[in-house]
């Protein structure tokens, strides 16, 4: 049954997110409210993870909630699942190449699909922050977001400095 | 090198080693291996199928990496590419996913975790800002963008949900379009007669 659910969840996932890069978060925080194999807590520490270790962050995400909930089968269901739409939707349309890049509904469609994933990004963002930050994280977060203002730099570059002033503020007894 | 399966697999599997930081770094990954130092197709098809990938749901670095596979050695081509670049990811979380909830018992961890629970945030930020700026063009697409940030972060609808709702406006938008530029055509053959 839970290998069933995990084959829905990730497979909706792999065939409904758009817009690449963190299209898939918005998705997986609903799984972490409604399913609770994983909390948003975890699901973050998991994002910190997977950038790094190898792989897309929805692959990453998808094997863990499987490992959690069903072990290494789980694991492999959950991975497969978000996988497998890929897979049916490239092989259709590697056929139809040329239909697929020049019809008018597609272009429409993803022209709509483009506002929609950022829309639900940003409901993530604004989640995130009002959930999680205290005052503090607001200050790292002001710090970060100067930074990116100066020179744009890779991901790992703010999850370093983050990582940092979390130990720092560790130190001095900050958190909590 | 011979487009085999073997080979196809081994050069996605060791894109998925590097991919690190997330999908992004995809595209220059590919270049260097499938354009430079196999030559297996050129930059301009590898761009290509990186806009493609984008316009197929899911991760981007699995449709990329299986539109290449497709390519190079049809179905099987596409099976030994995503099989190549999703097994190092797979194998690296399987490997720390049973340690994971020890870690982050440890209270050094915890601290980490806090700071870069912010620094993922900033993440997040950051690519909405930059979707923000190449899919928010006009009245229309500032209008998707509202309601779906609305009933997603007031109202928990969930995301599939209004997926699903922006794919059926999508076709409802080219629809109209199609039937107001038949009226045109209409009134422009009335004028002619």
């Amino acid at each position: 049954m839970i290998l069933a659910q995990l084959f829905f969840e990730f497979f909706h996932i792999g065939l409904l997110s758009f817009g690449g890069g963190y299209a898939t978060l918005p998705f997986l925080y609903h799984i972490a409210e409604f399913r609770h194999w994983y909390t948003a807590k975890q699901l973050t520490d998991m994002i910190a993870v997977s950038s790094i270790t190898p792989g897309p962050i929805g692959i990453n995400v998808a094997t863990f909630a499987g490992f959690k909930t069903a072990g290494i089968v789980g694991s492999l269901v959950a991975t497969a699942s978000i996988v497998l739409p890929s897979f049916i939707l490239v092989l259709i349309i590697s056929r139809l190449l040329e239909q697929f890049k020049h019809n008018k509904y597609v272009r429409s469609i993803i022209y709509t699909l483009k506002p929609a994933g950022c829309g639900l990004l940003a409901a993530v963002g604004v989640d995130m922050f009002v959930n999680n930050t205290n005052v503090l994280g607001m200050f790292l977060l002001v710090v970060l977001f100067v930074l990116s203002l100066i020179e744009k730099r890779d991901p790992l570059f703010y999850l370093g400095v983050s990582a940092v002033a979390g130990i720092i503020a560790g130190l001095f007894g900050w958190i909590n | 090198m011979e487009k085999t399966f073997y080979n196809i697999f081994k050069t996605f599997f060791k894109v998925g080693t590097l991919l690190l930081g997330g999908g992004y770094v995809i595209l220059p990954l590919l270049q260097s291996e499938l354009v430079d130092k196999r030559d297996w197709i050129d930059n301009e098809e590898l761009c290509e199928y990186y806009a493609l990938g984008q316009s197929v749901p899911g991760v981007i670095a699995v449709n990329m990496s299986a539109f290449v596979g497709y390519k190079l050695m049809g179905f099987w081509g596409a099976v030994a590419a995503m099989l190549g670049i999703v097994a190092p990811s797979f194998l690296a979380i399987v490997i720390i996913a049973k340690m994971l909830d020890e870690i982050v018992g440890l209270k050094f961890i915890q601290s980490i975790f806090w700071g870069v629970g912010i620094g993922v945030l900033m993440l997040i930020f950051l690519a909405v800002k930059e979707m923000w700026m190449k899919s928010i063009v006009d009245k229309y697409t500032s209008w998707v963008f509202f309601f779906v940030f609305i009933l997603s972060a007031c109202c928990k609808v969930s995301p599939g949900i209004l997926i699903v709702a922006a794919i059926f406006l999508g076709i409802f938008r080219e629809s109209k379009r199609r039937v107001e530029a038949a009226k045109v055509a209409e009134i422009s053959e009335d004028d002619e007669s």
